[in-house]
């Protein structure tokens, strides 16, 4: 998604992340990062919570102006109302991807997955 | 206190994403350019009030329309190192009654139970409503974001998504990975 931004705002419009993995997000390299401790699937706040999610919606979008330039992060202080485990646990019967399924079997895959050499094909 | 998703992985995820981080970083640092990442990171400043400013949303959920094509999932079961760098069209009003997830890195019952937890277009208007932004812009978009090897997300899906953007008079986007 970093790379994508990168090629909107080239384009001229300016564009800022909303990402709850700041840490991969900016280590991309983006112009405009708002970084928040939520968990995958749902990242701007629970389902028809529509308050919080404007809240968060709106504290990202504020970013866009009161940036000044490139690698702009703010952390977003919003609190996500679960523990980690329940939060992780809400998706425990989600089937993993087929890569995780690919690497549990043949975990020396791994640093073929870390070093960017992406096999064409393998299984 | 610094933000901490990770804690919200299980152990074997935690490991993957934070040795991606390093990879990035170290790829930005040594390789620059050569490594697909733009030196210096480009930055358009806003050109008018976010009152004032159409904007646009792009979440990476893998939304698409019902009648649109799926993104393929089957290709990436076949080949797991392969995710579909193509994107979606959602028009503004679609709702998670109009729509599908394919991410099979993303747990889809959150958005299809309400689509503004990834794709917040209803939230999004009312900021409108309120005086906050300008106006929604009349096109938000989709990918689907297990991209492993970026080359035709970069060359393609994102000039193209940029392109419409532009001739819809988009001033600012919001992105969104899921």
């Amino acid at each position: 998604m970093g790379l994508v931004q990168q090629v909107i705002e080239a384009s001229g419009i300016a564009t800022v992340t909303l990402s709850w993995i700041p840490e991969l997000t900016r280590a991309v390299g983006v112009p405009r990062l708002a970084g928040i401790a939520y968990p995958a699937s749902r990242p701007l706040g629970r389902p028809h919570d529509a308050d919080g999610q404007r809240a968060v919606l709106r504290a990202t979008l504020e970013v866009l102006a009161s940036a000044n330039g490139p690698d702009t992060y703010i952390e977003l202080p919003f609190e996500w109302p679960e523990s980690p485990a329940r939060a992780r646990n809400a998706s425990r019967d989600h089937p993993p991807p087929p890569i995780s399924e690919l690497l549990r079997k043949k975990p020396w895959l791994l640093p073929r997955l870390l070093s960017g050499r992406i096999p064409e094909d393998e299984t | 206190m610094p933000i901490d998703s990770y804690r919200f992985l299980d152990f074997a995820s935690r490991q993957v994403m934070k040795a991606w981080a390093a990879r990035e970083e170290a790829a930005r640092r040594e390789g620059g350019a050569a490594a697909g990442h733009p030196t210096p990171i480009p930055f358009t400043p806003l050109a008018k009030p976010l009152r004032e400013c159409t904007v646009a949303l792009l979440t990476t959920a893998g939304v698409a329309r019902r009648e649109d094509r799926p993104f393929d999932q089957e290709g990436e079961r076949r080949n797991p190192w392969w995710g579909d760098p193509t994107f979606r069209a959602i028009p503004f009003g679609s709702t998670e009654a109009d729509v599908r997830l394919h991410h099979l890195h993303v747990d889809p019952r959150f958005a299809e139970a309400d689509l503004d937890v990834v794709l917040p277009m209803r939230r999004l208007a009312e900021l409108a409503a309120a005086g906050f932004v300008g106006r929604p812009a009349p096109t938000h978009y989709s990918t689907m974001g297990y991209i492993l090897d970026a080359t035709e997300l970069i060359a393609e899906t994102a000039p193209a998504i940029a392109a419409r953007m532009r001739a819809e008079g988009v001033d600012a986007a919001a992105l969104v990975p899921a």
